[in-house]
């Protein structure tokens, strides 16, 4: 009961004062998002401000201000949760609106203090309880960070993958598929996939792949390698291993890997010349 | 002489392009691979040209009906070349083959 009468209290003083209450926030998003690091304009500082006071007038205002499941609560979470994300996008860091949530807390409380001439920082209740929302808020903060650092990542980790294997039609009907760096199991899948796919729809005759790059393999990823092969083969399209290193040639051996229907080549351009006279092409010198 | 659940045509020269249909029925294997082979030799048939094109998956029965069929094409001297093969087909095909199968394979009917 006495929980509920303190928050009709404080909603008041912000549904009389909510004006002021904003200006001096502004001060404080100012501080933070304009001085030096120019991550807002004045305007939309001042827009970020009225939001604020009007989303934890709103929490003040509800039935349980102490209900962390409350939609008003949640448009709080929701409001610090796209402001990381915008202060991210435009180059800020997490410390920075960590830190202005951390100083807002401070700002609002001397604004409810200034306006209401009660000393609300001498009042446990009132900064246990605005510790309690700034916290949760705060962890709303991190969450929206983690989660989009988390997104980086990933789009990273595929654009890499992407252009660690990039299919390239040589030649009409002739794909190469240069394989760069540690191949494991998922990365195997995935170069299959996109391999098969690429083979329905070029109608690739031949496919050249090129292991100079890899250094290393095990027993699975030879199992996929040949698994590959097969796979290119039921398509209706010739696979051509090449660049094959001595250290990959006596795993493939002594992991007792089949190669029959295998072909192999020694070089990217011996792969090639296998590949073009498959298909009864000739390249050579311009006569002089 | 229709076969229930395949269209098979003549395309010249003794070769044959196989379409199966939804309601190709595997099951009595025995008797469809007869008529098949009986329609093969009447039209002096060469090669079968097998289209897999409707087929999003190649599970180990539908295999076995590929590998009858290619080996007994083979007793009568026709070669099948399975065509126009899924990427999801090659898959799930090549994640369980063990030994080479008993049919070619190619990207479509050769030109």
């Amino acid at each position: 009961m006495q929980k509920k009468e303190a928050g009709e209290k404080m909603a008041a003083l912000f549904g009389m004062k909510i004006g002021h209450i904003s200006g001096q926030l502004e001060e404080t998003g100012r501080e933070f998002f304009c001085a030096d690091k120019k991550l807002m304009d004045e305007d939309e500082v001042a827009d970020l401000s009225a939001e604020f006071v009007n989303l934890i007038a709103g929490l003040l205002s509800c039935k349980d201000p102490h209900k962390r499941t409350s939609p008003q609560f949640h448009a709080l979470e929701m409001f610090f949760s796209g402001l990381s994300q915008r202060m991210l996008m435009r180059g800020g860091n997490v410390e920075d609106v960590v830190r202005y949530a951390q100083q807002l807390q401070h700002s609002l409380i001397s604004a409810l203090e200034l306006d209401s001439g009660i000393a609300l920082t001498q009042s446990r209740s009132v900064l246990l309880y605005f510790a309690q929302v700034f916290d949760e808020l705060i962890m709303a903060i991190f969450r929206t960070y983690l989660g989009e650092r988390e997104k980086t990542l990933k789009a990273q980790e595929a654009e890499l993958r992407e252009t660690s294997t990039p299919i390239t039609e040589i030649w009409d009907g002739v794909l190469t598929l240069p394989i760069i760096g540690t191949l494991d199991s998922s990365r195997t899948m995935l170069v299959m996939d996109a391999l098969l796919n690429r083979i329905a729809k070029d109608h690739a005759k031949a496919v050249v792949m090129d292991l100079t790059g890899v250094k290393n393999i095990d027993s699975q990823v030879s199992h996929h390698l040949i698994q590959m092969v097969r796979a290119v083969q039921l398509m209706g399209s010739d696979a051509i291993i090449t660049g094959i290193h001595p250290e990959i040639a006596r795993a493939l051996v002594s992991l007792n890997i089949d190669l029959t229907g295998v072909t192999t080549r020694a070089s990217l351009s011996d792969g090639l010349k296998e590949a073009f006279s498959r298909m009864g092409i000739q390249v050579s010198h311009k006569a002089n | 002489m229709a076969i229930s659940g395949i269209h098979l045509t003549c395309i010249g020269r003794g070769n044959f392009l196989l379409e199966p249909l939804r309601s190709l029925n595997i099951q009595d294997a025995g008797q469809l691979m007869q008529d098949i082979i009986a329609l093969l030799q009447q039209g002096k048939g060469v090669q079968l040209y097998y289209d897999l094109n409707g087929l999003p998956v190649i599970d180990q029965v539908y295999y076995d009906w590929l590998d009858k069929l290619a080996r007994i094409c083979q007793t009568v001297n026709i070669k099948m070349i399975c065509i126009n093969m899924q990427p999801t087909a090659a898959f799930t095909l090549s994640s369980f083959l063990s030994r080479t199968p008993a049919f070619a394979t190619a990207l479509g009917v050769p030109d």
